[in-house]
């Protein structure tokens, strides 16, 4: 607060302070010119007195006169000012400009006062506030009214105050500022000094008497004369000088003349020697305010600002500045350059206080003291008369005319003047005096004297001095005799204000009275006195006498902080007016911590809005976006209330969401060309996605892995072609040289208006690196460019072209996004800074705003078209770092390298075309399709690969069977089969012959097993394995449907590397999506069942003959539910593929050679299957085909599918199960059931099959009229003897659904081999004649041979026990006529190797003719050496019936 | 009548401010921010030992040139129905003390004790 640096004492003191004059002859001017000074200002530094002095009053009592200033001033004959009541438009522009001078030191000692709840931060300008949430405020308030008061500095209204009791011009009704005593200052160096002194004193009477000047004024007509003989060291001869003054002594007396010397240094002695400058803190402020004159003389050309109303100022006032102005133009722009004082020592310096003090004590005081004498002398003799006169004419008029007359006469009080020598002065003129030798209580007598005769005069004016001087003296009055009375203040305000319409006066004296209230902590009184001398003719005064009542507000025994802020803003807003912005932001600044955050938004918004407005005046950018911001952000606002904000407004404007910006690697593809489809690959208008993220991650890698022989390298990154806030940002991008850079920025309109940027481009650093050079030569010539002046674009395009969309709406409030591109054409480090643009305003709304960019700051606009340079950079904060215990205590964010891509070396850029890729497909079904690779960039490309998600969905044919096939071009292929196709030689029987090819499955690309592993990497077979610079291939695709209906997204990456090795990019990627959709169409379930026939004797081979045979029944069914599409399946071919097992012949009962499926039609096949030889691990192929072409299975694509397949879900299980029966085994030790592995694994073998059918199909589909024939294969796996497979496995999926259990499962119990299993270690066949012709007539007994076939399937060594014996309670023994008997050995005891076929002669006896069941031998077997277990009965041949005839 | 009403938290933020001249609403809040500093010198004056029996009347706060600003209560007792529905907000279990209130039938109570403009 205006906590003053001078005491209150002191500062009133030295308010009124006797005035001296000074007359210099041309000649001591020149002297004094040498130090930079006139004679006035020479002595400035020294007019306080250090010393007491002494004089005497009246009454004889000796008066002390402590610290004494006088004042010295040239005499200036020009009336200064008129001495109205209104400060003239020179002394405004002074105050004002020592006001603004006059700022708070940046970053000074934050003085903060602690009201109530609230901190607030008085001397520094920035915004900080305490949340001041209730406390205990009772306790602090109490706290507070004990401490001390708050201290607070506001300097620049002291420096107001100074300059403008300096500047009150002298008036008439007191003396208090005229000129006491005049220096009559002449040079030694004069011809004749007296001579000159003599003219001097005579131009000074002519001054003052001659009636030519009205200015200056003097106290006492006899002003008192003091020579002074100035006597130049470094020129004049001494002795002259002291004689000159001896001279003078002579004709004036020792006390009224002085000899001074000074400039005693000669310029070259002094140069190192340091001689302080007292001029300068004095002359500094009187300098400042006059070195403003060329500005202000200019200014006042022009129409200032400040220039409310000129009509107050005569235009001679003006002239009058001007002429000072320019006097003073050339002495003090020289002033300001050299210093002071510059030929003065210290000694001088001595000499010249020696000089004031001398002509203070022996000339001034006597002079003074004599005056208040004859004053007093004078008052004292008229007194008895005068009074008594006064009284007895008041009486002799009075009465009840006063009142009347008081209205009348008030008006034009201001008129009466008393003449200078009028009576009533004296007294007035006498307390003058004393006040200013400070013997106040005689001046307090004397101004209440006065006082009383000016009221009874009703000369209102002298009356309020008086009343003034009178409170002032008897404040100042020691030991406090009587209390300061407030009220002669009051009313003397008031009179000079509302009487006499002289503001500067009343507001001298409420600057007095405010001071004197303060200083006796009466704050609220002079607050009030404060307020009420606000009004609307001057806002530089209102402005501070605001800012000083908020002060004392704040200094209230309660502070009271709401007023404080409430009246900072009403100062803020006429230091607004007053054209002082930075004191009004500063008052803005302060108010706003009271109201900051408390919920008074409308209030906060208000100040936040002017807070704004003076920030950006005064070029503080920071602080008005923030305070801005506040506004805009606040969405309570409406829209008139913006577009008022938006008059003045500067704002990053549009925002920008930094952490939404995506970055695009590449260029922007076409999606399809003519027929041909191109790879989706990735795009700025993909969504990000996680999940597919990382299954693109796991595909990269896949593929990355396979290119590496098996090994991820550890230095794999996915390629990620598209930035965003979810991608991993940490390690600088890699972009390649000539390939865009696609930057997606976000802008957002805040506004309820609309915006329109132009010229919006990137801005970016650029530093040059060689790639191609080993690093460490790359660092030293590493240079760097930028486009971020806008003269280097055409030489910055030449290394990085830049994109500029010239014209980007935004709606009110809208969200959008920019596409902003740059073409790198050299290899470096680029970092991508921000974004610049032109804000223009919008054509709808006549360019009435305009708008102002962030940075940039312009000059007045043009009238329309308004636009502005705006620039925003892109900071994107990294995520937040959560790894470490320290990350995670602190807030850390980790870097975001997006916006800085490493620009390396070409590389090759792969376009793949797909062309009649279908989008929907039957399951199963095979299809053929082209694409085409392209080489689009100038180096050669190789290593392409491409791996998928659905590997079986799709394949480029073998690469060594493949080749001869491919028909030319896709044109060619129409209505084609797809595949490779023999005719049937005619005349054979469709079905009976099965065609047979081995094939490994090494020629399909696929490992040992062939069982589809989880690889699916498939190499992309080019030619050369090269492709070169725009050299672009086309392969065929066969594509077959998806097993399960659906729309199933497939998802291909290719890769592919550059054929120049080492490179910063090791590969890339190119993706694809596509999306199938698959309808049903067949079922195909199949069985197979071990067929009871004995092998043929004629069978080819022994092998076949011994391992036996197999039906396989396949059963199919339509279950395409287009009814209207597709007419009708075919099956056109069955094949088989194993490697034991082939398809024999078809043995279909029905002649139905092609067999045909209409809408949910039901076919069955049934087909002998014979195992063969296994040929080193390769696949049997045969061929069975139903129609009259043969199609040739083991080629392409045929087998590529078959050996895609997805696993069957059988054969994935027994790994499981052998892990659980290994972790069983372990549990157990080997004990003694620790065979039962084996034993199970022995049975299963027994009964596996491995044998893979695969059906052919053919569907005929109508479409647009148009009957087409779709082909496609499905594939069933048959695993075991007697289970039924089925080409659809999605009745499995919904095991999936599996309760969750919380306790580990128990382990299944010991597997043993079931029953059922074991009954089907032998296979059991009885060879007999089907009828046997027997004479019973000759002989009753009928022997018929019978041979027992037994054949061990299995692997191991079987006991076999054959039981003859006829078990008469058999309920299976066929009821028949009679029965018959075995002959010879009833049981045998057998031991059958592994696959070995015993015959066992067995004979039966019939005694009767009839139908006999033979079938009774009971067979019982069991695992040779499996001791512990007891033999199974083995499955029980058909009934074999044999019919014993009469031969009579 | 009065042109403004405004009911102000203990920790000095508005719950509710209304005025009827809408037009110059910032001068009102600031005139209520500002009478602020009057009702804490007030209540503060009572002192801790006689916070229960203090007289909720403030009385005149301080006069502004247009207009004349009041505590709590007038002999017109409308304060009194002020307080009631005041009370009835706070008594509201859905109402959080300390929120700004947005109460219909206080904002009705409200607007007939305001000058009824234009």
């Amino acid at each position: 607060m205006a906590q003053c640096v001078q005491s209150v004492h002191e500062f009133i003191q030295d308010s009124f302070v006797p005035m001296v004059a000074v007359l210099c002859s041309e000649d001591a001017e020149k002297v004094t010119r040498k130090n930079n000074l006139n004679f006035s200002e020479l002595l400035r530094p020294f007019c306080r007195l250090t010393s007491e002095g002494h004089m005497r009053d009246p009454n004889n009592q000796v008066q002390v006169v402590k610290n004494l200033r006088i004042s010295v001033n040239n005499v200036v004959t020009r009336p200064s000012v008129p001495a109205s009541g209104t400060p003239s438009l020179a002394q405004r522009l002074l105050l004002s400009e020592v006001v603004s001078t006059c700022q708070p030191a940046e970053g000074g000692v934050a003085n903060v006062i602690t009201a109530g709840d609230y901190d607030l931060n008085i001397s520094d300008r920035s915004l900080k506030a305490s949340v001041p949430w209730y406390r205990d405020w009772r306790d602090t308030l109490t706290e507070l009214s004990t401490s001390k008061h708050y201290t607070a500095t506001t300097p620049w209204f002291e420096a107001y105050r100074e300059t403008f009791l300096q500047s009150m011009p002298a008036a008439d009704h007191e003396f208090l500022n005229h000129y006491l005593a005049c220096l009559l200052v002449v040079s030694s160096s004069e011809a004749v000094p007296v001579e000159k002194f003599l003219k001097l004193s005579q131009e000074q009477h002519r001054i003052q008497h001659s009636g030519e000047y009205t200015n200056p004024k003097w106290f006492i007509p006899n002003t008192l004369k003091y020579y002074v003989l100035l006597h130049d060291m470094s020129q004049g001869d001494e002795h002259r000088a002291d004689s000159v003054y001896e001279d003078m002594k002579q004709r004036y007396g020792a006390q009224g003349c002085y000899l001074l010397k000074v400039n005693s240094r000669t310029a070259a002695a002094g140069a190192d020697e340091q001689i302080p400058d007292p001029w300068s803190q004095y002359l500094h402020k009187s300098k400042q305010v006059l070195c403003v004159d060329g500005s202000l003389v200019n200014s006042l050309d022009s129409t200032h600002p400040l220039q409310l109303d000129t009509s107050g100022d005569t235009p001679g006032s003006l002239d009058a500045l001007r002429a000072v102005a320019v006097e003073t133009k050339a002495g003090t722009a020289a002033a300001a350059a050299a210093s002071h004082g510059a030929c003065l020592t210290l000694n001088d310096h001595d000499r010249i206080r020696q000089f004031i003090q001398e002509f203070t004590f022996r000339g001034l005081l006597p002079h003074i003291e004599k005056n208040i004498r004859q004053l007093n002398d004078q008052l004292v003799s008229r007194k008895g008369l005068s009074r008594s006169l006064f009284s007895a004419t008041k009486k002799w008029f009075g009465g009840g005319k006063v009142p009347e007359k008081s209205i009348a006469e008030l008006k034009n009080t201001s008129g009466l003047l008393y003449p200078p020598e009028a009576p009533e002065l004296q007294i007035r003129k006498m307390a003058d005096l004393c006040f200013l030798v400070q013997h106040y209580e005689l001046a307090y007598s004397c101004y209440h004297t006065a006082k009383k005769d000016f009221l009874s005069d009703q000369a209102m004016l002298y009356a309020a001095g008086a009343l003034e001087m009178a409170a002032v003296s008897a404040f100042l009055q020691g030991g406090a005799p009587r209390p300061y009375p407030a009220h002669y203040m009051d009313t003397a305000i008031q009179t000079y204000r509302d009487v006499c319409k002289n503001m500067h006066l009343a507001e001298r004296c409420a600057l007095l009275s405010a001071e004197i209230l303060k200083s006796q902590a009466k704050f609220s009184d002079a607050a009030t006195l404060l307020i009420k001398m606000t009004s609307e003719d001057c806002d530089l005064r209102s402005a501070l006498l605001l800012e000083q009542a908020a002060h004392c507000f704040i200094n209230m025994r309660n502070p009271m902080v709401r007023k404080f802020a409430f009246h900072m803003i009403l100062a803020g807003h006429r230091f607004s007016k007053a054209g002082q912005k930075r004191h009004a932001l500063r008052c803005y600044c302060q108010a706003m911590q009271v109201y900051k955050g408390k919920g008074w938004s409308l209030a906060e918004d208000h100040i936040n809005f002017t807070i704004g407005r003076q920030s950006f005046t005064l070029r503080q950018p920071e602080n008005a976006v923030s305070a801005f911001r506040h506004i805009l952000t606040n969405e309570s606002q409406q829209a008139s209330s913006q577009q008022a904000d938006l008059d003045s407004v500067l704002l990053p404007l549009p925002y920008i969401n930094s952490s939404a910006t995506r970055v695009y690697f590449g260029h922007e593809r076409r999606l399809a060309e003519g027929e041909k489809q191109a790879a989706t690959h990735v795009s700025l208008d993909q969504e990000f996605d996680r999940d597919l993220a990382a299954m693109w991650r796991d595909l990269e890698e896949q593929v990355v892995a396979s290119a590496n022989r098996g090994v991820v390298p550890a230095t794999f990154q996915a390629t990620q072609c598209c930035l965003n806030s979810q991608t991993d940002n940490l390690r600088f991008p890699l972009a390649v040289v000539e390939e865009p850079i696609i930057v997606e920025v976000v802008f957002r309109n805040p506004l309820k208006v609309p915006l329109v940027l132009s010229d919006v481009s990137l801005l970016w650093k650029f530093t040059l690196k060689d790639f191609s050079r080993p690093q460490d030569a790359a660092v030293g010539d590493a240079l760097a460019f930028s486009n971020e002046k806008e003269t280097l674009t055409k030489q910055s395009d030449d290394i990085i072209a830049t994109e500029v969309i010239p014209e980007f709406f935004l709606n009110p409030e809208e969200t959008k996004v920019a596409r902003l591109k740059l073409l790198p054409h050299q290899t470096g480090q680029l970092n991508i800074l921000g974004l610049v643009y032109n804000l223009a305003s919008t054509p709808s709304t006549g360019g009435v705003w305009q708008y102002t960019a962030l940075v940039l700051f312009i000059g007045p606009s043009p009238a329309d078209g308004t636009s502005v340079r705006g620039r925003q950079d892109l900071e994107i904060q990294g995520p937040r770092l959560n790894q470490t215990k320290e990350e995670k205590t602190s807030v850390s964010h980790g870097p975001d390298r997006r916006l800085d891509p490493t620009i390396t070396p070409p590389m090759p850029l792969l376009e793949v075309f797909f062309l009649q890729f279908p989008t929907a497909l039957l399951c199963g079904e095979i299809r053929k399709a082209y694409v085409e690779f392209c080489n689009v960039s100038g180096v050669p490309l190789c290593g392409l690969r491409v791996v998928s998600t659905h590997p079986d969905f799709f394949t480029f044919g073998s690469s060594s069977l493949a080749t001869p096939l491919t028909p030319l071009s896709p044109t060619s292929f129409e209505n084609c089969s797809a595949y490779k196709t023999l005719a049937t030689p005619p005349g054979a029987t469709p079905g009976s012959v099965a065609a047979v090819t081995l094939v490994s499955a090494g020629d399909f690309g696929l490992g040992e097993g062939g069982s589809g592993t989880s690889n699916g990497v498939a190499e992309i077979p080019l030619e050369d394995r090269v492709l070169k610079p725009g050299q672009s291939t086309q392969l065929p695709l066969w594509l077959r449907g998806p097993d399960h209906e659906g729309v199933h997204e497939i998802n291909f990456l290719f890769y592919y590397e550059s054929a120049v090795k080492g490179g910063k990019i090791s590969h890339r990627v190119l993706r694809h999506t596509v999306f199938i959709c698959a309808s049903r169409s067949l079922c195909v379930r199949a069985t197979a069942c071990r067929s009871n026939t004995l092998p043929e004797e004629e069978a080819e081979e022994e092998d076949e003959r011994r391992n036996g045979s197999m039906l396989v029944f396949v059963d199919v069914e339509n279950i395409n539910t287009n009814e209207a599409g597709v007419r009708e399946f075919h099956i056109a071919q069955v094949s088989s593929s194993s490697k034991q097992w082939r398809l024999h012949r078809c043995i279909n009962p029905a002649e139905d050679k092609d067999c045909k499926l209409n809408s949910r039609e039901r076919g069955k096949l049934c087909f002998r299957a014979t195992r063969c030889k296994p040929v080193q691990e390769k696949y049997i192929f045969a061929d069975l085909s139903l129609g009259n072409e043969q199609i040739i299975s083991s080629t392409t694509p045929c087998a590529d599918f078959f050996f895609r397949r997805c696993p069957p879900s059988d054969s994935r299980r027994p790994p499981v199960a052998v892990e659980t029966q290994g972790r069983l085994s372990r549990s157990q030790g080997a004990g003694p059931g620790g065979g039962a592995e084996d034993l199970t694994s022995l049975v299963r073998k027994c009964n596996e099959v491995d044998l893979d059918i695969i059906v052919l199909w053919k569907a005929f589909v109508v479409e647009d009229n148009k009957q087409v024939i779709l082909e496609g294969q499905l594939h069933v796996a048959l695993q075991t003897i007697g289970k039924e497979a089925c080409s659809l496995t999605q009745k499995e999926e919904a095991q999936e659904m599996v309760l969750l259990k919380f306790k580990p499962e128990l382990p299944p119990p010991m597997t043993r081999p079931s029953m059922e299993q074991l009954s089907h270690l032998i296979k059991t066949n009885l060879h007999y004649p089907e009828s046997y012709r027997h004479p019973f007539i000759h002989k009753s007994l009928c022997l018929v041979p019978v041979t027992l076939t037994l054949s061990n399937c299995s692997l191991a060594q079987v006991d076999v026990i054959i039981d003859l014996r006829h078990k008469t309670t058999s309920p299976e023994s066929l009821e028949v006529h009679g029965s018959f008997t075995w002959l010879g050995q009833t049981q045998y005891k057998l031991q059958l190797r592994a696959q070995e076929v015993m015959r066992v002669p067995l004979r039966a006896c019939f005694l009767h003719a009839g139908v006999y069941n033979l079938g009774t031998p009971r067979v019982f077997a069991k695992l040779a050496d499996q001791g512990a277990m007891c033999e199974t009965s083995q499955q029980t041949a058909t009934p074999a019936l044999i019919i014993i005839i009469n031969d009579t | 009548m009065a042109v403004c009403i405004a009911v102000i938290a203990k920790e000095n933020y508005p719950l509710y401010i209304r005025s009827v001249p809408t037009q110059n609403e910032l001068k009102f809040h600031y005139t209520v921010h500002t009478s602020l500093d009057v009702v804490e010198e007030k209540i503060s004056a009572v002192g801790k030992a006689m916070a229960d029996q203090r007289e909720l009347y403030l009385g005149l706060l301080y006069p502004t040139e247009d207009y004349k600003v009041y505590g709590y209560v007038t002999n017109s007792k409308m304060f009194r129905k002020l307080h009631n529905s005041f009370t009835d907000v706070m008594c509201n279990p859905f109402y959080n003390p300390g929120d700004t209130i947005q109460s219909k039938a206080f904002d009705g109570m409200v607007s007939a004790m305001m000058v009824q403009a234009s």
